[in-house]
């Protein structure tokens, strides 16, 4: 049986050359080998939320991802690149200030189902964006605090880009 | 005054977020599942695939043969000591020696050098049972000749309480209308998202700690000590971040904490337990399954004279808090109402189920659920408005019970009014289409208990020498917002800004000694020691500034880091420069001390009279709902909400507590049901235990909530609680609107769409027969 | 008590052919090779050691397998390894496949979408899959390919008894054709559950309406469920009760009552059987009455 196998994850713009066993999952290699903690596990089967991160921009369940498959595209945590990321940053700021962070356990895959949700719909109507949090359980705030920071965050991007913006352009 | 108190607030009152929150949104927050250390090994749990056996040996010799395994231990490793709340319900062990009660329960434990070989491990470890007869319903178990679970428990009475006060038969001679109901309540879990989780270092020198996500960490600490018999100064109990606690476990020591030390001590390893949600939605903890038996009468204008409660509790294998679980149902029986007689008799049964405990709402829940049920089919039967019969029996500030609570403030009729407006009752109650409906209903709540065993809070305060704060107390913040509330009180009191504030997690060998998060008891309680330390505080700071600035220290005040004399305000001096001045030229530590003890009040436990509490807060409000007539489907339309939380110190904790606590109990009364067969529980998974989605709520513009705003003396600065009383009035809001729009009347929890289908197939049953 | 353990080892492959594929499963039996579409259900299973295979043939590598395209004839071809996600992007299926987009957006959430397969959805044999009773009133076609070659089967075959798929152990689904709809034609797709989403299915419906020329009668229905019994079927004695009638009342009655008959849903601790019949019989008629109005408005649209 093959056991270890070396593997190239590319997690935050950062490269990884790791060895690991085939049965690994994202999430596990996430946590276990990179110690990118901020990904979290609860449910195991996908319906939680809690452990989302972004492969190849699209929001998956890393605890139903096998890591050999994550090799060759790019992966992103809510640990963000080193040299940080405006739209987490925004997102991140946008939760904190709306209140929609309590025990903070969803947080994480929040925020990143958020970046997926925004980049592909910059201004998504409050069906949309609980449309787009199916898959992501909150016990604590109710969603209403996460919905109203998602909407933050979208005007809060769009200011961004309308400034970013050459004059005239609008 | 109160008034003029509130607007001269620095600090409080002002939406605050989080102080914690960017280091959680930034994935930054260390949970116990996250911590790593050297060396460390990974624990896994053997739990019993029988409901009730008795354990003839357990062969480990091949589970620790396995490479990579490198302890195994059994019930047998530990002293035999039980463990628990109160003496008389100490009856957990930290693995069961010789009985197993329930599918789930803790048998042997392994570690090794990952999970994955640990949980080979447990395919390996060979347990012979001898299979006894189980009993899981309350009335078969208490029946001559049924299975016993525990010896000093016969006929499985777990807990048993009774109490009486008025006249109840002569009042229920004098009622004008008397009516009788049956009510049913069912199995839900806490589902918090982060499973419990530890890692325990047990040194060679004796000392054990844990790091945990723990609500209660002092408790954890005591109960720590007694299942390992050793001193609780052996004993450190370190919290973690805690993602989410509702008290699902980790109020309480687990037999994962004591696994972890234990196996620590035999390996000379750090050693890391975490459950799967399995193993969460498996084991105890959960929401008491009720039957409830309410004899209500009342005069003919619907003004309640007696109420009499029956009430079976089926509290699974064992005790947790049991005791004072149907012991709180029968004292919060009354409320929001007055009630002048009233008696309540209940039994908690042992049963081979996972046991059963506290839940956020404890038991006020499945109470209120009954009584506001019943209230609405009162007010039908007289043809009273169903918000007016809540008015005419609502208490009232100033108002004693029988039972003996004294209500210091209490805005019930204004949460009422509120409602009423924000849901736009009276414009559609009658008048929505077919199949739409809105119900009212309400509840109550206590700011924290006082308690037989320990039920005070201390704080301590220390200044740093860069002029912030250095806070403590034993009372953990669980997403609820503690460690941003109490920094805002003590910054309040200092006139230093919240981010000046440092407040440390739970420490055992560190904080003060505190019961813990829960019953809703931190902000009152312990808010009030913050409170008296920081002025203790200030009065140090108040007694070198004014020495040194000549001015008498009554004259000075706290604001905006600095202390300044109120008469002459161009007088002032930072607080820095006085904290530093006395520690570089006098050497002083300025320290200041907090306790609350609620005053040494007694409740007499036997027969329930006393004071529960220092503060008691109602609520109200309006569900609305769409149900599909043809499969029984409900929609939540809106949901509008009203409490008297006292003065909210922060209003966006607040708003966060009372939707989450509302959002919780739509969960529990339409989706959410832990389904036992035998025992054994068919849907320990998020898929199928299903707590509410972003889409099952209504929209936020027909979400609503509102505070109405009282002035608690008992509360720091005026607050009283908010995490629990708002989800207490939902789910009988929840029936009255499913009555209201279908004429199907739910006394049955879950409320599904099956039942509601075929309740109106009855319904539509009833009008055929009854003719045209 | 069944753990949720952590996966179990296997050795895992991950082919970049069809060929290459087939090759590797020519001549393995079901126990020892595993294929692994999109993973959502297939890592479960073998967490909870429902499957324990020596080989896990991972197909995300498999580009030919990832399709939607329309073809001369005018169907619709679909690669089985088609994210549900792509299916809800691709134009020709919100174009012509309002149905199928429509059932696609009702499975799951965002993550799951993103990941999950067509092809997973069908192969799984799940009684309770949404895709299958959509794409079976479509009157979909599947093509099995394996190392002897392929063969195409109308999906209304595949399913021969719960849990089972008629494909041989040295087979797997590639490609799913859907002939091009009529144009006075409309589906619907009604899932209950008891949630507003990410359920599992308690009952799902799918209609599919061809109106005659003059839209005034059925010139064709067709019904699948989900649900309904030990796997997904369609209920054929219904479906010829409304064929070459109006729209009536009385007929819909008809229509529930037999499809109703047709069916044998499970009792089981997530539902009753007496009321999943009550669903059946409900939703059915909802299911039709929405089909044939959105037939009725596409009458005269180009197709």
């Amino acid at each position: 049986m093959i056991d270890l196998i070396p593997v190239s994850l590319r997690v935050n713009g950062v490269r990884y050359d790791i060895d690991i066993r085939p049965w690994r999952t994202l999430l596990e290699v996430l946590r276990e080998s990179l110690g990118m903690t901020g990904t979290k596990r609860s449910c195991g089967e996908g319906q939680c939320g809690t452990c989302t991160v972004l492969i190849d921009g699209k929001a998956v369940n890393s605890c139903l991802y096998l890591a050999v498959e994550a090799q060759g595209k790019e992966i992103a945590t809510i640990e963000g690149p080193p040299a940080g990321d405006p739209a987490l940053q925004q997102i991140q700021r946008s939760f904190v200030s709306k209140g929609a962070v309590q025990c903070g356990f969803c947080t994480p895959g929040m925020v990143v189902a958020t970046k997926a949700l925004l980049a592909d719909n910059p201004a998504p109507s409050e069906d949309e964006i609980r449309e787009a949090l199916v898959g992501h359980l909150c016990r604590c705030t109710g969603y209403v605090q996460i919905v109203e920071a998602i909407q933050d965050a979208a005007r809060g991007m769009q200011d961004a880009a309308s400034q970013m913006a050459p004059k005239g352009s609008d | 005054m109160n008034e003029q108190i509130r607007r001269e607030f620095q600090v409080l009152g002002k939406p605050t977020p989080k102080k914690d929150a960017p280091l959680k949104a930034a994935g930054r927050a260390e949970f116990a599942d996250d911590i790593n250390m050297p060396g460390m090994l990974h624990g896994k749990l053997l739990r019993s695939p029988h409901p009730h056996a008795r354990i003839v040996s357990i062969d480990t010799s091949r589970a620790a043969a396995l490479p990579g395994v490198r302890a195994v231990i059994t019930g047998k490793d530990f002293p035999g000591v039980r463990y628990g709340n109160l003496p008389r319900t100490r009856d957990y062990l930290p693995l069961a020696i010789d009985t197993v009660r329930y599918i789930g329960e803790e048998v042997a434990a392994v570690a090794a050098i990952d999970e994955d070989t640990a949980e080979e491990a447990l395919d390996l470890l060979q347990v012979e049972y001898e299979l006894l007869p189980a009993v899981f319903e309350p009335e078969e178990a208490m029946k001559p000749g049924a299975p016993q679970l525990h010896a000093p428990a016969p006929g499985n009475i777990s807990a048993h309480t009774e109490s009486q006060f008025g006249d109840v038969a002569a009042a229920f001679a004098e009622a004008d209308y008397v009516r009788e109901d049956v009510f049913e309540t069912h199995a839900v879990k806490q589902g918090m998202l982060e499973p419990h989780a530890c890692v325990g270092v047990w040194d060679s020198f004796g000392k054990a700690t844990l790091w945990s996500c723990k609500m209660s960490p002092y408790t954890v600490w005591r109960q720590l000590a007694m299942g390992l018999d050793i001193k609780p100064s052996d004993i450190r109990v370190v919290q973690t971040y805690v993602g989410g606690g509702f008290s699902g476990g980790k109020q309480e020591a687990m037999p994962m904490d004591f696994c972890a030390l234990m196996l620590s001590k035999k390996t000379g390893r750090p050693v890391k337990f975490v459950h799967t949600m399995e193993e969460v939605l498996t084991i105890g903890h959960m929401r008491h399954p009720m039957k409830i038996w309410l004899r209500t009468g009342t005069t003919k204008d619907g003004r309640i004279l007696a109420q009499h409660c029956k009430l079976l509790a089926n509290g699974g294998a064992y005790s947790s808090i049991g005791g004072f679980s149907i012991f709180l149902a029968g004292a919060m029986l009354n409320l929001p109402y007055r009630v002048p007689n009233m008696k309540f008799e209940s039994d908690r049964v042992y049963t081979n189920n996972g046991f059963c405990g506290a839940l956020r709402g404890h038991t006020v829940v499945q109470m209120c659920f009954a009584r506001d049920s019943q209230l609405e089919r009162i007010a039908e039967d007289l043809g009273i408005d169903p918000l007016e019969i809540r008015r005419r029996n609502a208490l009232h500030d100033g108002d004693v019970t029988p039972n003996g609570f004294r209500i210091n403030t209490f805005a019930f009729d204004e949460c009422i009014t509120r409602v009423a407006e924000m849901s736009g009752w009276y414009s559609k109650r009658g008048k929505l289409p077919k199949y739409r409906g809105i119900g009212f209903g309400c509840g109550a709540h206590l700011s924290g208990a006082r308690l037989m065993g320990h039920s005070a809070s201390a704080a301590e305060i220390r200044m740093l020498e860069d002029g912030t704060v250095h806070l403590t107390t034993g009372s953990t913040d669980v997403g609820q917002g503690v460690e941003t509330v109490m920094s805002m009180i003590a910054a309040e009191v200092l006139g230093v800004e919240v981010d000046d504030v440092n407040y440390l997690k739970v420490d055992s060998a560190a904080t003060p000694l505190d019961p813990g998060t829960f019953g809703s008891r931190v902000t009152l309680f312990t808010g009030n020691a913050v409170k008296q330390a920081a002025e203790e505080v200030c009065r140090q700071l108040a007694e070198i500034a004014g020495e040194r600035m000549g001015v008498d220290q009554q004259d000075l005040v706290f604001r905006k880091r600095e202390i300044i004399n109120r008469k002459d305000e161009r007088q002032r001096v930072s607080l820095k420069e006085i904290v530093r001045w006395a520690m570089f030229q006098q050497g002083r530590v300025i320290t200041g001390r907090g306790t609350y003890g609620a005053s040494e009040e007694k409740i007499d436990f036997q027969t329930g009279q006393g004071n529960l509490s220092p503060a008691y807060n109602p609520t109200a409000c309006a569900v609305e709902v769409e149900v599909d007539p043809e499969t029984g489907f409900v929609d939540v339309v809106g949901l509008w909400g009203a409490d008297d939380s006292g003065t909210p110190l922060n209003p966006m904790a607040v708003r966060g507590q009372v939707i989450g606590a509302a959002v919780m109990s739509i969960g529990h009364a339409l989706y959410e049901n832990l389904i036992r067969v035998d025992g054994k529980v068919m849907n320990p998974s998020f898929r199928d235990y299903k707590m509410p989605q972003a889409t099952d709520l209504p929209k936020l513009a027909d979400f609503q909530h509102a505070n109405v705003i009282t002035w608690e003396p008992e509360g720091p600065f005026g607050a009283k609680e908010a995490g629990q009383g708002a989800g207490t009035g939902v789910i009988a809001a929840l029936a009255n609107a499913i009555y209201d729009a279908t004429g199907v009347r739910l006394t049955r929890l879950p409320m599904t769409p099956e039942s509601i289908l075929f309740g109106l197939k009855g319904v539509q049953q009833q009008k055929g027969n009854r003719g045209p | 008590m069944t753990y949720l353990k952590r996966l179990p080892k296997f050795e895992y492959v991950s082919p970049r052919s069809l060929d290459e594929v087939c090759g590797l499963i020519a001549g393995t039996s079901d126990d020892e090779v595993m294929l692994l579409a999109g993973g959502t259900d297939a890592i479960l299973q073998m967490r909870r050691r429902e499957r324990v295979p020596r080989r896990v043939i991972g197909l995300k590598g498999v580009a030919e397998l990832e399709f939607v395209r329309e073809r001369a004839d005018g169907s619709l071809a679909i690669g089985a390894m088609t994210a549900l996600h792509t299916l809800l992007s691709a134009p020709a299926v919100s174009q012509r496949y309002d149905l199928l987009r429509e059932t696609t957006a009702q499975i799951g959430g965002p993550e799951l979408r993103n990941v999950a397969t067509i092809g997973g959805n069908i192969a799984g044999a799940l009684p309770c899959a949404d895709l299958p009773p959509a794409l079976m009133t479509l009157g979909a076609r599947i093509r099995l390919s394996s190392q002897r070659g392929d063969r195409w089967l109308p999906l209304d075959e595949f399913f021969p008894e719960f849990g089972r798929t008629v494909a041989e152990d040295d087979e797997l689904v590639a490609e799913i054709s859907l002939p091009r709809p009529a144009s006075n034609s409309g589906g619907t797709y009604l899932k209950f559950h008891d949630r507003h989403s990410m359920d599992m299915t308690v009952v799902g419906v799918s209609a599919f309406v061809v109106l005659d020329d003059d839209g005034r009668t059925f010139r064709d229905l067709k019904l699948a469920y989900a649900n309904g019994a030990p796997t997904v079927f369609r209920a054929r004695r219904a479906e010829t009760v409304l064929r070459g009638h109006a729209l009536t009342d009385e007929g819909l009655e008809a229509v529930a009552e037999t499809a109703c008959a047709e069916s044998s849903p499970r009792t089981s601790w997530r539902a009753n059987g007496e009321y999943r019949l009550e669903l059946i019989r409900a939703l059915t008629k909802r299911a039709i009455r929405l089909a044939w109005g959105k037939a009725s408005s596409r009458k005269g649209t180009k197709p």
